[in-house]
């Protein structure tokens, strides 16, 4: 070996050594470049349904650029969604997932997310939670019977609720960017103030109805009727579906006990059901509860226009 | 180089054979004891990077070494358990975040591993491959894990009956894999991860069938009466579950009572952390709280008193393998007696001699301890891996 192999023997260990700790500095580079490009997100906030999308939509108001709140695609009543793996994984990204509660996130139960970013809207008002009357009981093998039982969901049909949950949502809000709290402050007094003269509309349209005898085409109203002190009752009918011979005879039983001749529906009813009804003396109204996103307008758009139409049927 | 130095170099490459066995033993001599150290080391550092990660633990009361081995290499072969409510419990104090681990199930060698999402934010764990698991039944894979099972995402993996002989008890379930982790080095490469409640549906506390209300039901129903439907043992459970029939999966019982084997708690400050400790020291509800690292450090101080051994018996080693060294260096000189005297008969003085003996000696000391450092350099760079192969942890 003369001099050239000894040097060449000496530059490759060196260089042997100067590679293996160039490999170390590399990975530390990348790892903070992407801890760098996630500060930079915004939060993701999520509902589970349009009237919390709403809320959380006016809360937030205009002025925080880049802040929005997010609501599914959802197909019918958020009632019985059933999210998608696309849908779910978005919602495990969700830095806020505005829940409704009172059991109406069925899918909660079979879904992973995050314990940590759920708010319940409801939770603070457990007890004004109404139960429902119908549970179901079934037994198999050695292990006992078990019961499905719940409470009605529809809270925000309750304008007073409503507020409730409002504010629930404000106060997550404020935790998640506490910058904007006096902006979220101030969107929540204009979004009560609203709900408040909607409370004040609904009250001074049901008073009307007096102790009238009424119906519900699905047993979706319970805190309307418990706020307003309706003397309704529930049947079970769909509104794009014909009822049966067995859900007329029903019917003519329930107004022997229930004399009613108004029936408030989630959706237009199809016309021979309406036709059939109003032989029987009972009108058909249409009463949204505005659970999702619809093309009639926005969450107060779509209640204004259930009371005008309750308006203009009860004169 | 100067004369006496390129002659000593020119020597040893000229006896390649007599070079390289004694730049081999002097190597070995120094790699040896270093290359123990740091494996060691190393290797106390990975167990106790991960105990120190994990500042507290919580489970039933017995041996503090098995919760910790269990809930951090998931190692137990049936783990002791304690309630869900124990959670709710430790929860609702408020003195930090707890995530829940239930360690019982495997499919075949793979511990599954029943947890939270925040698991997998508190160990920065990343997809690598699919997404998240996202409902009941469905699973993401450690990097070794998927490549044990020769599974990717979208690929099933089927938990393991606990014993051969347990023909009426837990069905095994057939999970979706949802998505791969990216490499971690630690014990979560080996797992697969599961919804809690995924678990307890492994355990057969939960299951799915057909809605018995319905007609498809057929002789199924053994009874109906008031609306109470009994089913018969013919009864068809759901192996596996999907979209289309995650509805009518449920679980039996209180779900306050159903098992967990640890939960991980994350105290925000140290006040919090000694006031959750103070919490289970009467240890009267069955529960026992440890801090993994001060039992895994208890571990390693026994581990270090075999290593100091070792190094001594290595040492002794070494010192003998210098006497022979320089015996056979002695020994050569006598070989070269010839070889001397004719250089000093061409004008060579025995200064010049003697630079030539120890040029031919430094060469040999510098080479071994240059290729000791090269080796030592690698091994450390691979420690991580050469340990996880033998001690698969």
């Amino acid at each position: 070996m003369n001099n050239g192999n000894y040097s060449r023997l000496v530059l490759g260990l060196l260089t042997c050594l100067a590679l293996l700790a160039c490999g170390k500095t590399e990975n530390a580079q990348s790892k903070s470049a992407k801890t760098a490009s996630a500060a930079n997100e915004r939060p993701i906030i999520v509902a589970s349904n349009y009237p919390l999308f709403y809320f959380a939509g006016q809360i937030i108001g205009e002025s925080v650029v880049g802040l929005q709140a997010e609501f599914p695609q959802i197909a019918g009543d958020p009632a019985n969604w059933v999210p998608s793996a696309e849908q779910i994984q978005f919602m495990q990204t969700a830095d806020l997932l505005l829940l409704n509660g009172a059991g109406y996130e069925s899918w909660l139960a079979w879904v992973t997310l995050d314990r940590d970013h759920q708010v319940d809207t409801s939770a603070g008002f457990s007890e004004q939670l109404i139960d429902l009357d119908e549970t179901s009981t079934h037994q198999h093998g050695p292990e006992g019977e078990h019961a499905h039982q719940g409470v009605a969901f529809t809270t925000w049909l309750d304008p007073q609720l409503a507020i409730k949950q409002a504010a629930v949502i404000e106060e997550a809000l404020t935790a998640l960017e506490p910058e904007r709290a006096e902006s979220f402050r101030a969107n929540l007094s204009r979004l009560r103030s609203r709900l408040e003269e909607l409370d004040h509309d609904m009250a001074s349209t049901f008073i009307q109805l007096q102790d009238r005898a009424i119906l519900f085409s699905h047993p979706v109203y319970q805190y309307l009727q418990h706020r307003y002190k309706l003397n309704g009752r529930s049947l079970h009918w769909e509104p794009n579906i014909e009822p049966g011979t067995s859900e007329w005879i029903n019917l003519q039983k329930t107004l022997g006990e229930h004399p009613a001749n108004i029936i408030l529906w989630e959706n237009e009813p199809l016309a021979s059901t309406t036709a059939r009804l109003s032989e029987m003396g009972v009108r058909s109204i249409v009463f949204r509860t505005a659970s999702n996103r619809s093309d009639q307008g926005d969450y107060f758009d779509i209640l204004a226009d259930n009371i005008k139409r309750l308006r203009t049927a009860i004169n | 180089m100067s004369g006496a130095w390129y002659l000593g170099w020119r020597y040893l490459a000229f006896h390649k054979l007599k070079s390289s066995i004694l730049i081999a033993s002097i190597t070995l001599m120094l790699f040896l004891p270093t290359a123990i150290r740091v494996l060691v080391s190393d290797s106390a550092a990975a167990l106790t990077a991960r105990a120190d990660q994990t500042p507290l633990l919580l489970g039933a009361a017995g041996s503090p070494l098995e919760l910790v081995l269990n809930s951090l290499y998931f190692h137990a072969g049936e783990p002791t358990t304690i309630l869900n409510d124990t959670l709710a419990t430790i929860q609702a104090t408020g003195l930090g975040e707890f995530i829940p681990l239930n360690t019982r199930f495997r499919s075949r060698n793979n511990p599954i591993v029943g947890t939270t999402l925040d698991y997998f934010k508190f160990r920065d764990l990343k997809i690598a491959d699919g997404r998240q698991f996202g409902m009941l039944g469905e699973c993401v894979l450690g990097a070794t894990a998927a490549a044990q099972q020769g599974v990717g995402s979208g690929d099933y993996v089927i938990s393991s009956p606990e014993t051969v002989f347990d023909i009426a008890g837990v069905y095994p379930l057939r999970m979706k894999v949802a998505g791969i982790l990216e490499p971690n080095s630690s014990a979560d490469d080996d797992a697969i991860f599961v919804d809690i409640r995924t678990s307890w549906i492994i355990q057969g506390l939960g299951h799915g069938h057909q809605d018995l209300a319905r007609p498809a039901a057929g002789t199924a129903v053994l009874s109906s009466k008031n609306g109470m439907i009994t089913a018969n043992a013919s009864l068809h459970q759901y192996p596996e579950i999907t979209t289309d029939n995650v509805l009518e999966f449920h679980f039996h019982g209180d779900n306050s009572t159903f098992p967990l084997t640890s939960i991980i708690a994350v105290p925000p400050d140290n006040k919090s952390g000694t006031l959750l400790r103070g919490r289970y020291l009467s240890n009267n509800e069955g529960l026992q709280m440890v801090m993994p690292s001060v039992v895994l450090n208890d571990l390693l101080d026994t581990v270090f008193v075999v290593q100091n051994y070792v190094i001594l018996g290595l040492t002794m080693l070494a010192l003998a393998t210098v006497a022979v060294i320089m015996l056979v260096f002695l020994l050569s000189q006598q070989l070269r007696r010839g070889e001397f005297h004719t250089l000093s008969r061409i004008g060579a003085s025995r200064r010049y001699i003697g630079l030539l003996v120890a040029s031919e000696l430094t060469f040999v000391f510098v080479g071994s301890l240059l290729l000791a450092t090269l080796l030592i350099f690698i091994m450390k760079q691979y420690a991580l891996q050469i340990l996880q192969g033998f001690l698969s942890f």
